[in-house]
């Protein structure tokens, strides 16, 4: 099993831009979490946008706050607050898309917050693309990753897509495969 | 080397060697520069049309301002809402500039007023009536040396125009004006939802240089804010659909994804 610093040096070791799938059971979320968002972004000197697909920007905040990592330069992208019914609090570093369904929506306030960060180093963590397969068919979803991954690349920023190794279908795992040059298991047990 | 020499109506004629690039007039929405292949040929006039909602206007302005902030005159004719409450509701851009409009660099103009003026008071105008308003808009272009005009919107001044003889008229003759004076213009036009052309009376999509369709695009209930050139003389362009957010950074622009289950709501 990778420690989140174990997997910050890996990622350190990757140039940029370089696009990261990285898989892990649900026992090591966190430490998924902690290696990228702390340890690897810090050390890389790193503006964050973390699009949330899995959970509420809420819940990820509230996870960050318990791992006491510094927001000051996380801005997320929830993806499923509005869909719910929720998101009456807006905070000012989260930007909210309709539903997980709208990935062009996604696309755009990737754009937007990249702008905004003005050519500063940027990594996109989209956590996680199971959820986003619940609502979106695979031919979609790898159009989308296509095009989400060649313009950051062209914007120099990594990429990262987390992915839950227990609910990963084999299409997933080769989708990952085919657009991502990194497929890191957490776990050890490999993803494509 | 061939020399293609266009004759037009002016007397001199355009000259220009075959393969060269026509001016571009870069719109500074990055998106639409680069579907457009570098901007809108110079001098041209063109189309913007879509349903309410689609962010005609909000596009329109945005185009004006960077002109702005580039050095150009810009002119914006308002003729459906009042200036002042259009500025008051126009996304807070992060780029705008007041001192834009102090300085003059971007006017507003509410069409009543040129209407006024003239004394074109009647619900009808007359062929008359409209050498008179294009002689107007093309002095109004001329004296303060404007090279982007935005008509917010044509259809309301067709409305006015009531036969397809007149819109033509009144078309052919404002581009051909505004060409000469080497001004790019952008003309806002309404559509229903469900029309299935380009522009009210029909007439104006045939006359312009360019059609720019803004709509909104139905997908398993989600309403996606669309763009799409569908034609642009003096360039080659994406046919391409984009989809489009309204943002304080501008109007941004990313592909319309194509693997899903699309079924068309309106353009």
């Amino acid at each position: 099993m990778m420690t989140p610093t174990e997997l910050a040096d890996v990622l350190v070791e990757m140039p940029m831009p370089s696009a990261v799938s990285i898989g892990f059971t649900t026992e090591s979320y966190f430490d998924a979490i902690r290696g990228v968002v702390d340890i690897f972004a810090s050390k890389k000197n790193l503006e964050t946008i973390y699009i949330t697909s899995q959970m509420p920007s809420n819940s990820i905040i509230d996870v960050l706050t318990l791992l006491e990592i510094d927001m000051k330069r996380i801005h997320f992208i929830d993806c499923v607050s509005q869909v719910m019914g929720g998101a009456v609090a807006r905070p000012d570093n989260v930007y909210f898309v309709e539903s997980p369904t709208m990935l062009e929506n996604i696309m755009l306030k990737v754009e937007y917050l990249m702008r905004k960060n003005k050519g500063k180093d940027s990594v996109v963590i989209l956590d996680a693309i199971n959820s986003l397969a619940i609502h979106n068919n695979t031919k979609i979803l790898s159009e989308f990753f296509h095009i989400l991954i060649n313009s950051l690349r062209a914007k120099n920023a990594y990429t990262i897509i987390f992915s839950m190794e227990d609910f990963s279908s084999e299409e997933l795992k080769g989708m990952m495969s085919l657009i991502c040059e990194n497929v890191i298991s957490m776990s050890g047990k490999g993803e494509g | 080397m061939r020399i293609i020499a266009v004759l037009t109506m002016v007397t001199k004629p355009i000259v220009r060697r075959a393969g060269e690039e026509r001016n571009r007039c870069v719109t500074g929405v990055e998106g639409l520069d680069n579907i457009l292949n570098g901007g809108i040929p110079r001098g041209n006039t063109v189309l913007f049309t879509g349903s309410c909602g689609t962010g005609k206007t909000s596009i329109s302005l945005e185009y004006l301002v960077h002109g702005a902030i580039d050095g150009e005159n810009c002119l914006f004719i308002s003729v459906t809402e009042a200036s002042v409450k259009l500025l008051e509701n126009i996304i807070p851009y992060e780029f705008f500039d007041d001192s834009l409009i102090k300085k003059g660099k971007l006017v507003f103009v509410d069409m009543p007023v040129i209407y006024n003026k003239l004394g074109l008071v009647t619900v009808e105008f007359t062929l008359e009536d409209v050498d008179t308003l294009v002689k107007a808009i093309g002095s109004i272009v001329k004296e303060l040396d404007i090279k982007r005009l935005v008509i917010d919107s044509i259809t309301s001044v067709c409305y006015r125009l009531k036969t397809e003889e007149k819109i033509r008229e009144f078309i052919l003759k404002l581009g051909k004006t505004l060409s000469e004076l080497g001004c790019t213009t952008i003309l806002v036009s309404e559509i229903s939802p469900t029309a299935e052309r380009y522009s009210l009376y029909g007439v104006e999509e045939a006359i312009a240089d360019g059609i720019v369709l803004m709509g909104n695009l139905e997908r398993r209930g989600d309403l996606l804010r669309t763009l799409q050139v569908v034609k642009m003389r003096g360039t080659q362009h994406s046919r391409a659909k984009y989809v489009l957010d309204l943002t304080p950074c501008g109007v941004l622009l990313v592909p319309l994804l194509k693997g899903g289950s699309v079924s068309s709501g309106g353009g």
